[in-house]
């Protein structure tokens, strides 16, 4: 009885410890497998033109104010970085799309995602208006993060932290324009990313991200001013999708700085938001009529 | 019988283990999940084994406070079925974790910042009260196992039984704003919390008296407590319906009209008929998880999923079978009813004649009273810190987010504390006061390890003569930059490296919390040491938990920042004192 | 949901508490009592609550928690444990569904769960509970219940 009880132990463990090292989980800094050939670029432009023929239905917008200081305390009295996009000048090139991809190492999805319709692309076309995340001012995402990792800088801005995030997808769902993207695959691994700017970090696998209003050219900016001395305002300061829009319909700029090119086009113009989203204070407006 | 049982557990675990180490490899692209719809069936699965988790405690510990007679051999097995299942249950959010090394960081604790941002998460809540519900779970078994044998045991028995009555209802009352307090429309619901409690028992009722059939019991009170609340989830799931439009048929056919087939008395009386009106519960009510976790529908069970399901049952299979044999001969004691056994305890009347205490004269609440005051105590402090973290930060918060952490903290002190006091009181005064100081001494040095020692902290950088360090006059072994380099160098170290490495190049106090391993110590020794070059690939190709730098700093820049550290390192360090005097601007 | 309308909800909780724990005490028979009031409470609340107030999600559950205080006041015995139970309840369903609510935007209810938090935690210091106290905590629940 003794032996057969040992024996029995000893396949179940073997049996356990052979049927879970059908797969180890690979550490993400731990060698590589082989890597496969980089992506080329007009994989990308090819990705970027499916996403668009999918077939999207417009978002209900509706009036907003012109977004002012964060409500949050401790918020700054200077900076708060937001975006306008003009819908009436927008023509739904998708040139924006491909700017960012470009400027954020934003990585292809595969073949069974590509054909429902989800990629990782921070932009999306929505009925051909762009969508991205909006920067709410009382994000029902940073609220649900269980580790923090979604948070918002004084500046207005709903920043990442990829080596916080934890994975839990808690923040993507409650999204309720589903703005966020979740790293289902090693993008690096898999062949699907090609780092197109060495300034942004490539994401690891299992990590939320989103637009981070080109946060790294905001920083460069603001440590440049640091070192030199003075207020930062984030003047001179675009985001890749504005510079790559051939109509300047996507206009960056900063909500509390009078000067700033965004409050002098959007102070003429009648301002709108995502119906879900209008009641969080958001930082990116759509602009319609009202010349 | 039991032997049979156990290779259909073992037969169920084995796909089931391939399909959990396929879904750790793979991460969260294995099961049916994809960027519409972020959470799946592990989730589902958690949900589901968590509502079983209740059961066992929920029914021991009600039964025990109601005065419901239940025989001790069930309400034992019904508290082991309970851990068995919370066992399964923690697993599955773990495993549906992207990054499942990160896990730790869902603790209400500071990280580097010192922000405590993420209390206003309910899965943070979720994560405390499972903690606090698994121990406490464990010591209610430890102490109901013994109370038979132990006096001690038996007087704290009744007190934990108060203690985890309402802590049982927060677990699932947490789980339940896990949906509740966000913005999908399909998991709207105030009413959620009641409605998973009811959930939760209801299929935690169905799993013991498939237990309890097993065994070859029976218990009637149980077999109409399941029939209510099958009518009161079938409630709940028309009132769903009626607010959201949303009903799954298959659910309500398993879970709602099937059980009242119990009406029957040919089913009602045969063990078969039991055993299936409960499985049947059962599936019923995994199902409504399921259906309710996929937001926007099913999208159709990978095979994954479905191993997932079959891990779950046998992994509490077999976790359940050979903890029942190894209790066995505890279990099967002197068959003792509930209610007469203790003699140390106050007598307690047979059910007929009640007997009336005054307020708070109970003998429990005698018990609980200075636990309780304990917990409350830490929890009020708690509350106070994360406060005060929350404001120092700038995040906007209210009260609401911070009372589901009030419960797991009380009651863990309260349990702990409970447990503590017959030990304290056997070993006597002085042994008591011994024990209380280490416990103190080990208080505060956890404390110190996890405040982190302070480092000098950075202020303004004093040279050896104590004046403040004046760029333009550095000796000619730095000659190699000029005072003008120097003036830059300082000011892109202080704007982007004085963040982590302090503007004295010391350790920045706030990173011992967060980030093991910790950066190096930089002196003067260590830097000849390491070399300049590789310092200079440090900065630009990132270490550990620096990023790299290399398009954002040019090699020369990274060269004068490593000769400007060394610089920083050959600065003696002053104490507070002197910095603050010096009028410490930075 | 107008005064007039939580009036009537308040009513009816106190008509049906006077169904409760009458007599032989059976549970499938107070089980299905309970199942028949939260069914007429949800019907009444669907009749006469705006579909776009967020608030009657839980309106039904609180009135069956208003129903349970009330009759707690004719049990037999034990009766200030089952009467911090009910009133346990009540809190409960406020508290969580209001946390629920509050993250979705709607103002939290403090008044109210602070009020029944603070005659539940009254109510374990009652010795005997004369007919007037009875009384007494029945104005109160429907005081809270009108003015909060």
């Amino acid at each position: 009885m003794g032996m057969d009880r040992r024996e029995f132990i000893k396949w179940c463990s073997l049996l356990a410890v052979g049927s879970m090292l059908g797969g180890c989980r690979k550490l993400p800094f731990v060698g590589d497998a082989a890597k496969k050939d980089l992506p080329s670029l007009k994989m990308f432009e090819a990705e970027v033109r499916r996403a668009m023929s999918k077939p999207s239905h417009r978002m209900e917008l509706v009036r907003v104010p012109m977004p002012g200081r964060l409500k949050t305390p401790g918020a700054s009295l200077e900076n708060r970085f937001g975006m306008a996009i003009d819908l009436d000048a927008c023509d739904g090139c998708g040139k924006c799309i491909l700017a960012c991809i470009q400027e954020n190492n934003i990585p292809l999805v595969t073949e069974d995602e590509a054909a429902k319709g989800r990629f990782m692309h921070w932009i999306e076309m929505r009925g051909g208006v762009p969508f991205m995340c909006a920067h709410c001012g009382n994000a029902p995402c940073e609220r649900a993060c269980p580790t923090g990792a979604a948070n918002h800088t004084p500046d207005g801005l709903s920043a990442m932290m990829y080596k916080r995030c934890t994975g839990s997808r808690y923040c993507g769902a409650n999204c309720p324009e589903h703005a966020r993207k979740f790293n289902f695959n090693d993008a690096v691994q898999q062949g699907l990313s090609l780092k197109f700017n060495d300034k942004v970090p490539v994401r690891s696998k299992g990590v939320m991200e989103k637009c981070s209003l080109c946060l790294h050219r905001l920083q460069d900016d603001r440590l440049e001013v640091k070192t030199a001395g003075g207020v930062w305002r984030g003047r001179g300061v675009n985001t890749a999708c504005a510079e790559a829009c051939p109509k300047k319909a996507i206009v960056f700029g900063n909500w509390l700085d009078p000067d700033s090119p965004l409050v002098k086009v959007a102070r003429r113009r009648d301002l709108y938001a995502p119906a879900d989203l209008a009641g969080f204070d958001p930082s990116i407006v759509y602009m319609m009529g009202g010349k | 019988m039991v032997r049979i049982l156990f290779i259909v557990f073992l037969c169920l675990l084995a796909p089931g283990l391939v399909s959990m180490g396929y879904s750790l490899w793979q991460g969260p692209a294995a099961w049916s999940v994809d960027s519409g719809v972020f959470w799946g069936m592990p989730i589902s699965l958690f949900v589901f084994w968590i509502g079983l988790a209740h059961a066992g405690t929920l029914i021991s510990a009600i039964f025990l406070v109601l005065d419901v007679k239940m025989e001790r051999r069930t309400s034992i097995l019904a508290e082991l079925a309970t851990l068995c299942a919370l066992v399964v249950a923690v697993i599955f959010p773990l495993m549906h974790l992207g990054v499942i090394q990160n896990f730790y960081m869902v603790a209400p604790y500071m990280e580097s910042r010192g922000s405590m941002a993420n209390v206003c998460s309910p899965l943070v809540w979720d994560f405390c009260c499972i903690l606090a519900y698994g121990l406490l779970s464990v010591v209610y078994l430890v102490v109901h196992v013994l109370a038979d044998k132990s006096a001690v045991a038996a007087s704290i028995h009744r007190p934990l039984a108060w203690l985890l009555f309402p802590m049982v209802l927060w677990v699932h009352t947490i789980v339940s704003l896990d949906f509740a307090a966000t913005f999908v429309p399909a998991w709207r619901g105030a009413f959620f919390p009641i409605y998973f409690i009811v959930g939760a028992v209801f299929s935690g009722l169905a799993m013991v008296n498939i237990m309890l059939c097993a065994e070859g019991y029976r218990m009637r009170q149980l077999e109409k407590l399941m029939l209510v609340g099958s009518w009161f989830l079938g409630a709940f799931l028309l009132w769903d319906f009626a607010l959201k439009g949303n009903l799954s048929v298959t659910v309500l056919v398993f879970a709602v009209l099937l059980p009242q087939l119990m009406f029957v008395s040919a089913v009602r009386e045969s063990t078969l008929g039991r055993v299936l009106i409960s499985s049947s519960i059962i599936v019923g009510l995994l199902l409504e998880r399921v259906f309710l976790v996929f937001p926007s529908g099913v999208m159709g069970f990978g095979w994954v999923d479905l191993g997932l399901i079959c891990f779950g049952f046998g992994l509490f299979g077999v976790i359940f079978l050979v903890a029942r044999l190894k209790l066995s001969r505890v279990i099967e004691g002197e068959e003792v009813l509930m209610g007469e056994v203790e003699e140390t305890v106050p007598k307690r009347p047979a059910t007929g004649r009640f007997s009336y205490f005054a307020p708070l004269t109970t003998p429990e609440f005698r018990m609980l009273r200075f636990p309780l005051l304990l917990g409350i105590i830490a929890c009020t402090l708690f509350l106070v810190w994360v406060v005060g973290c929350l404001e120092e930060n700038g995040i906007a918060f209210s009260d609401a987010n911070l009372v589901p952490l009030t419960c797991p903290i009380i009651t863990t002190v309260a349990g702990i504390v409970l447990c503590l006091r017959p030990l304290v009181m056997h070993i006597g005064k002085v042994g008591g006061a011994v024990m209380v100081a280490l416990a103190a001494l080990l208080g505060v040095l956890a404390g110190m390890v996890y405040g982190g020692v302070t480092s000098v902290p950075s202020g303004a950088v004093v040279s050896s003569t104590g004046d403040m360090l004046d760029v333009g006059t550095l000796p000619d072994s730095t000659s190699t930059l000029d005072s003008v380099a120097i003036i830059r160098t300082k000011a892109v170290f202080e704007a982007r490296c004085a963040g982590c490495h302090g503007a004295d190049g010391r350790l920045n106090e706030k990173f011992v919390r967060e980030y093991y391993p910790v950066p190096q110590n930089l002196d003067v020794s260590r830097m000849d040491a390491l070399g300049e070059d590789s310092l200079v690939n440090v900065i630009l190709n990132g270490r550990t938990n620096m990023n790299p730098y290399a398009g954002r700093i040019s090699p020369q820049m990274a060269r004068g920042l490593v000769r400007y550290m060394r610089l920083l390192a050959e600065t003696p360090a002053v104490d507070n004192a002197a910095t603050q005097n010096e009028g410490g601007d930075e | 949901m107008t005064p007039l309308m939580s009036s009537l909800a308040c009513v009816m909780a106190l008509a049906q508490a006077f169904f409760l724990w009458r007599g032989k005490m059976h549970i499938l028979k107070e089980g299905l009592l309970l199942f028949g009031f939260f069914c007429i409470s949800c019907v009444f609340t669907l009749l006469v609550g705006s579909p776009d107030d967020p608030q009657i999600e839980h309106y039904p559950l609180r009135m069956l928690a208003l129903c349970l205080c009330f009759s707690t006041t004719s049990l037999p015995r034990y009766r200030r444990r089952y009467l911090v139970m009910a009133q346990a309840f009540w809190l409960w369903v406020e508290l969580f569904g209001g946390i629920a609510l509050a993250y979705r935007g709607i103002e939290f209810a403090w008044a109210r769960s602070l009020a029944i938090f603070l005659l539940c935690c009254c109510s374990t210091l009652l010795s005997r509970i004369s007919k007037e106290m009875e009384f007494c905590l029945m104005v109160f629940w429907i005081a809270i219940w009108i003015l909060f």
